[in-house]
């Protein structure tokens, strides 16, 4: 299976921009490009890591895929399938396909149900199983599965008597009872003890794999995200500026942006020679921004054609592409 | 099982021991019901009955609490007249809750036109002047009791809409409101099962409170003449005493004494059960 399977299409979110005037007269309006025109994809199966700043619309992009929001323009197809002909036709059918794990699990249930309604609720709703006491039995043995023993006792909870990472696991466990072909996992463990998370991290692989789920983990971690990802895309200013396979970006990082995100993580290794590449400078905001290179206000190599025109794409060996016309030099 | 329920429990307690408001509100309010049920055995005429007595003073004949112009024991049409004031309040709020919570949770949620909609009528509800729309109603489609609960009710709903609206636009962005929406569940769906039972309470507790405020319109209307002449109500005995203020003062002034202890219980009882649904309340904190 080297054909991707999912085709995220120039999905694209702009925001009116609020500047406190009601009437534009003379001057255009402004928007807020929180995603703009990102096209990636993805193969069953594969993890696809989303790193970038806070504020640079990777969450966007993560409601983008599951339509929480309505993108401004763009598609994602999936095995060829229009979501926006699948979301007008069946918006069910489009939340089997698509599913989120969200940042927050202690806020991911409704605080009023058992974790058994909660659980049941889905099955019942989208008629998975044949009746009651077969989708207790899903219920049960997907916690099991999970890890989440005894099955019995966690379904009688309330989801404030659990901890985050098992309230986590729930949630991961509940967006495969529909079997998707997407996940889109935002900012799945940021909030969880250190010491949970690689478990959660180990059912999201594992899940996947076994259901052939293609996962976009959207995260600022970027150790976790090496670790868990086949690829890797780098965000900046709602727009892919780097992709590849995690080892190319993380190895060999080309776009400036990249790099100086690289070195300004801590490593494990402290024989380990890095050469931090400073930063200047706050992220500049979203409200038309360009024409040139986004990152060139900031950039350590930038020229002055940088400030012109948005560059060029420079591709490197295994599909790995930045948006920057420097490094291609 | 059910340990938050025990943790609900818990909670009431709590609040009954600490929180001299919701125990005083509560206790009026079984007092209430208990005199409304036991009202046959503790009345000492009926009160329907016309007497011989005309405008006796408390005390005189058996008649504890005087009697009115057409001697009418004071007293047991007191007793009665609970049954009437519970009955408004109560169906009353019921009508004014529902549609609250249904219309206001509607708009907060669905937002959009629906909610522009929306919030303009309640608007232009809180603008008009309420007793008059209740007198004119009460006037144009006559003055059973049936008509004035009703009346209260689907007047008395924008406040609840509001704060329920309120509870929806912030209850829309939580995550498990917006999880349910990636499960694939309807906008129905999420509204029944997610916003209205998550978002309710401040509307109850407001709801308890508006009782209070439906006793209170009922008494105006009959005092103004525009209540049920079939039944007995403390508004109409405050109305028939009002000629006779200056000679007999008991046949209004029970009657008043009367409405407002139950206002203000029902007053406290809302206060307490605000403070009960507001799991950031803390009883002890608040001293005894």
């Amino acid at each position: 299976m080297n054909k991707p399977y999912i085709e995220i299409d120039r999905i694209t979110k702009w925001y009116p921009y609020q500047d406190g005037r009601i009437f534009h007269l003379g001057g255009e309006k402004k928007w807020i490009k929180a995603v703009d025109a990102v096209s990636l994809s993805l193969r069953q199966g594969e993890i696809l890591g989303i790193i970038g700043e806070s504020g640079c619309g990777k969450s966007t992009l993560g409601r983008l895929l599951t339509r929480l929001e309505e993108p401004t323009s763009g598609d994602v197809r999936i095995g060829g399938v229009s979501t926006k002909e699948m979301i007008r036709r069946d918006p069910k059918q489009f939340r089997r396909h698509v599913q989120i794990v969200f940042q927050n699990p202690f806020d991911t249930f409704t605080p009023r149900d058992t974790i058994e309604k909660i659980l049941m609720r889905p099955l019942r709703n989208h008629r998975i199983g044949a009746n009651d006491t077969e989708r207790r039995k899903i219920c049960l043995e997907g916690l099991e599965s999970g890890g989440l023993c005894p099955a019995e006792d966690i379904m009688s909870r309330y989801p404030h008597q659990l901890s985050g990472g098992q309230l986590q696991r729930i949630s991961i466990i509940r967006s495969m009872f529909l079997q998707p072909k997407f996940i889109i996992a935002d900012e799945p463990v940021s909030m969880l003890d250190v010491s949970v998370r690689a478990e959660i991290i180990r059912i999201l692989q594992d899940m996947s794999r076994r259901q052939k789920a293609a996962v976009a983990f959207i995260s600022h971690d970027i150790a976790l995200t090496r670790y868990i990802s086949d690829r890797i895309a780098v965000m900046y200013l709602g727009r892919i500026v780097e992709y590849g396979d995690a080892d190319d970006v993380i190895g060999q990082p080309m776009h400036p942006y990249t790099r100086a995100l690289l070195s300004n993580c801590a490593s494990i290794d402290p024989d380990e020679k890095t050469t931090p590449a400073a930063i200047q400078g706050e992220p500049p905001t979203p409200v038309n921004p360009g024409p040139g290179c986004y990152f060139a206000p900031r950039c350590h190599m930038a020229c002055p054609a940088c400030f012109e025109s948005y560059p060029q794409i420079s591709h490197f060996a295994n599909g790995h592409y930045a948006a920057c016309q420097r490094t291609a030099e | 099982m059910d340990r938050r329920k025990h943790a609900g429990l818990a909670r009431v307690k709590e609040a009954f021991l600490y929180d001299w408001q919701f125990r005083a509100g509560v206790a009026g309010v079984v007092i209430l019901l208990a005199l409304v049920v036991a009202a046959p055995l503790l009345a000492s005429h009926d009160p329907y009955e016309f007497g011989v007595d005309n405008l006796a003073p408390p005390g005189t004949a058996g008649h504890l609490l005087g009697t009115n112009h057409m001697g009418q024991d004071a007293y047991s049409m007191i007793l009665y007249g609970i049954r009437t004031s519970l009955q408004v309040a109560l169906i009353s709020s019921l009508i004014s809750g529902v549609l609250g919570v249904l219309i206001g949770g509607a708009a907060g949620y669905f937002g959009g036109k629906t909610d522009l909609v929306i919030s303009e009528l309640i608007n232009a509800f809180l603008m008009v002047p309420t007793f008059f729309l209740i007198m004119l109603i009460v006037a144009l489609f006559g003055n059973s009791i049936t008509n004035v609960m009703i009346v209260i009710g689907i007047t008395n709903w924008p406040g609840n809409a509001k704060l329920m609206r309120a509870q929806a636009l912030s209850l829309r962005e939580r995550t498990f409101v917006r999880g349910a929406v990636a499960m694939g569940e309807t906008r129905l769906q999420i509204l029944f099962k997610y916003i209205l039972p998550n978002g309710i309470f401040p509307v109850v507790a407001n709801t308890t409170r508006g009782m209070a405020g439906a006793i209170l319109t009922e008494a105006s209307l009959s005092f103004l003449g525009l209540g049920d002449p079939n039944i007995i109500s403390w508004g109409q005995m405050i109305y028939a005493g009002k000629n006779y203020i200056t000679t007999g003062w008991w046949v209004s002034a029970f009657a008043g004494a009367a409405t407002i202890l139950t206002v203000i219980i029902f007053y406290l009882l809302g206060d307490g059960l605000n403070h009960v649904l507001n799991p950031k309340y803390a009883f002890e904190s608040r001293g005894k």
